[in-house]
């Protein structure tokens, strides 16, 4: 356990670093780390002007947001597979992509006028994906009787719904338009400035703590809502608080930066089969390693076909989907 | 006072009457089991209450207190559980799984205080588990099971314990061990237990009194001899039923017509 969060926290360090000196522009890795030191104060700017904006106008904006989506996907993944007892959760769950998918393309298509990716497009996105989990919650998660099985059917079918009004308006619309939507959909961290960071910053920060907080209400409900509630924890409320604070944290991310998939659903299976089946420790173990992850993804989309990029979500996969399965296929089976 | 107050109890699902009008008191230190035919509303009962079911009319008190009234937690401080069909989650300990009955005293957002690891360590202790602490619950025998879950129930350190079928699925020799071990609980520690059971033989021997139930209502309330004994019994499971008396002992035979 220790050594596996002191490894993360390495992990997350050397990301970070490629993620400010790797890129077109070739910066020394001492340089970035001399002036990262001076920034905090300690010894003297290291680095030329134009250097300075490559690093901290273009590359450091997008290696921060690369930190905060790859977190929140992670924690958001991970407690949903809690609440859910169910190992193919993922932050998606309950509609969260779909209802962001309409309103981007809502955006894109019919606010546009055929030309270019609005500057609301973020805003339409987290309005349709709230809305998305909101109504998932109202047909699935209100009544007494409901169960998790029910609200995960009602997320299937809000977002059967919401995506089908999506393909239904893309196919309406030019084709000009429809590349655009695809590229929106597909995710990327490249047109990320300050300004998106500094706005989704807090809700993904309060989301997270909310997430890796729920850690011990998430390992008593392994057993189940009835035994956890006669063990003195108030199931349904957890259960609300942890959904809400999840739902809301990825709504911000993906409105931010589109749809990335296979963070949320790999990394805190990556993390259980390091760490064991405790969320105490699955959480804010994804956390860390969620960001790691998601940094080194972009830092290889964007370098690999230069000057153009890879998808980050073919990256993600692509890393992803093999570290699994010899992970997977080293330790105990997956367990929830 | 009485340790456990069931007053005008009625619990409805739907248009479906599980639990019509039981009224029923439960002395502290006692040994209380309710008996009855499948789909009498055994479970229902105990369930409604250890809390996990809202009654429909009437109340549940424990130690003069409402039910109703009190959250999770303050609940979970004064009855536990042993669940019919434990749920088991793969990759816990049986230590942590037995800890979870700590939760409520500390909270989720404290660990475990010294005090919560002396119940626990002294719990593990008393019910033998000592050599299975570090083993994944996923792994257990249906006895170790049953006593985990058990020992997890007595970790809650609450004056009332309630046992929904707690020896279903294990064989006799198991049977009768968890039936002593939670006797021995009863004795010590003055605690009051209401449990479900099946095998009438077994439900005599060990409880003090009986409540035979049937389709939702109180057929028949007293100590165990006279209950088992009553011809109401039978009537209730609609079978021929004997009771024999060995060394002292009272068995309840089927007899084939």
């Amino acid at each position: 356990m220790a050594f596996v969060a002191a490894a993360t926290v390495v992990a997350l360090l050397v990301a970070i670093v490629c993620g400010l000196v790797i890129g077109p522009t070739s910066v020394p890795t001492w340089r970035v780390v001399g002036d990262i030191f001076a920034h905090v104060g300690i010894g003297h700017n290291t680095l030329t002007p134009i250097q300075s904006t490559v690093v901290w106008t273009l590359r450091a904006p997008r290696m921060v947001i690369g930190l905060l989506a790859g977190s929140m996907l992670a924690v958001a993944g991970g407690t949903y597979q809690g609440v859910f007892r169910n190992p193919l959760a993922d932050p998606y769950l309950l509609g969260v992509a779909s209802g962001a998918g309409l309103g981007a393309t809502f955006a894109i298509i019919d606010l546009s006028h055929g030309v270019g990716t609005p500057s609301w497009t973020p805003l339409l996105a987290f309005v349709g994906a709230m809305a998305a989990v909101t109504l998932t919650w109202l047909i699935g998660g209100r009544s007494m009787r409901s169960n998790t099985a029910t609200l995960i059917l009602a997320g299937v079918a809000v977002a059967s719904l919401l995506t089908s009004a999506q393909t239904f308006l893309q196919q309406q619309s030019s084709a000009g338009s429809i590349t655009r939507v695809y590229i929106w959909l597909l995710g990327s961290l490249a047109s990320v400035g300050w300004g998106t960071v500094w706005l989704v910053f807090p809700y993904v920060i309060v989301c997270i703590m909310i997430c890796v907080g729920a850690g011990r209400a998430l390992d008593v409900m392994s057993v189940g809502e009835d035994e956890s509630r006669s063990l003195g924890v108030p199931v349904r409320r957890v259960r609300f608080i942890v959904i809400a604070a999840s739902s809301l944290g990825t709504a911000a991310i993906v409105s931010a930066v589109g749809l990335i998939g296979f963070v949320g659903i790999i990394v805190p299976h990556i993390v259980r089969l390091l760490v064991g089946t405790s969320y105490r420790r699955i959480l804010p173990i994804s956390v860390i390693f969620g960001a790691a992850f998601l940094v080194f993804a972009d830092t290889i989309a964007r370098t690999v076909i230069a000057p153009s990029e890879l998808p980050i979500g073919v990256v993600t996969a692509l890393i992803g989907a093999p570290v699994f399965v010899i992970i997977l296929s080293l330790r105990r089976p997956v367990a929830v | 006072m009485s340790s456990v107050e069931v007053k005008g109890l009625s619990v409805r699902a739907g248009a479906r009457t599980l639990i019509s009008d039981v009224t029923l008191d439960f002395e502290p230190g006692t040994w209380s089991t309710i008996i009855g035919p499948n789909g009498a509303g055994k479970t229902t009962l105990v369930e409604t209450i250890a809390g996990l079911r809202r009654p429909s009319l009437g109340s549940v008190s424990i130690l003069g207190e409402a039910l109703a009234e009190m959250n999770e937690r303050a609940r979970a401080l004064r009855v536990s559980l042993v669940p019919q069909h434990p749920v088991v989650p793969s990759g816990m300990r049986v230590y942590d799984y037995v800890a979870l009955g700590r939760v409520a005293h500390h909270g989720l957002f404290h660990p475990a205080s010294a005090r919560d690891r002396a119940v626990i360590d002294s719990v593990v202790e008393r019910l033998s588990l000592g050599e299975f602490r570090d083993r994944d619950v996923a792994t257990l025998s249906g006895g170790e099971r049953q006593r985990t879950v058990l020992a997890r129930a007595l970790t809650q350190s609450t004056m009332v314990v309630v046992l929904d079928e707690p020896i279903t699925g294990l064989d006799l020799r198991h049977q009768m061990d968890m039936l002593e071990l939670m006797k021995s609980e009863v004795h010590e520690c003055g605690i009051t237990v209401v449990a479900t059971l099946h095998d009438l033989t077994l439900a005599g021997q060990f409880a003090d009194r009986l409540v035979l139930l049937d389709a939702g209502a109180v057929v028949l309330d007293g100590p165990a001899a006279t209950v088992i004994r009553s011809d109401e019994l039978a009537k209730c499971y609609g079978m021929n039923l004997r009771v024999v008396d060995v060394d002292g002992a009272d068995v309840v035979v089927p007899v084939r017509h």
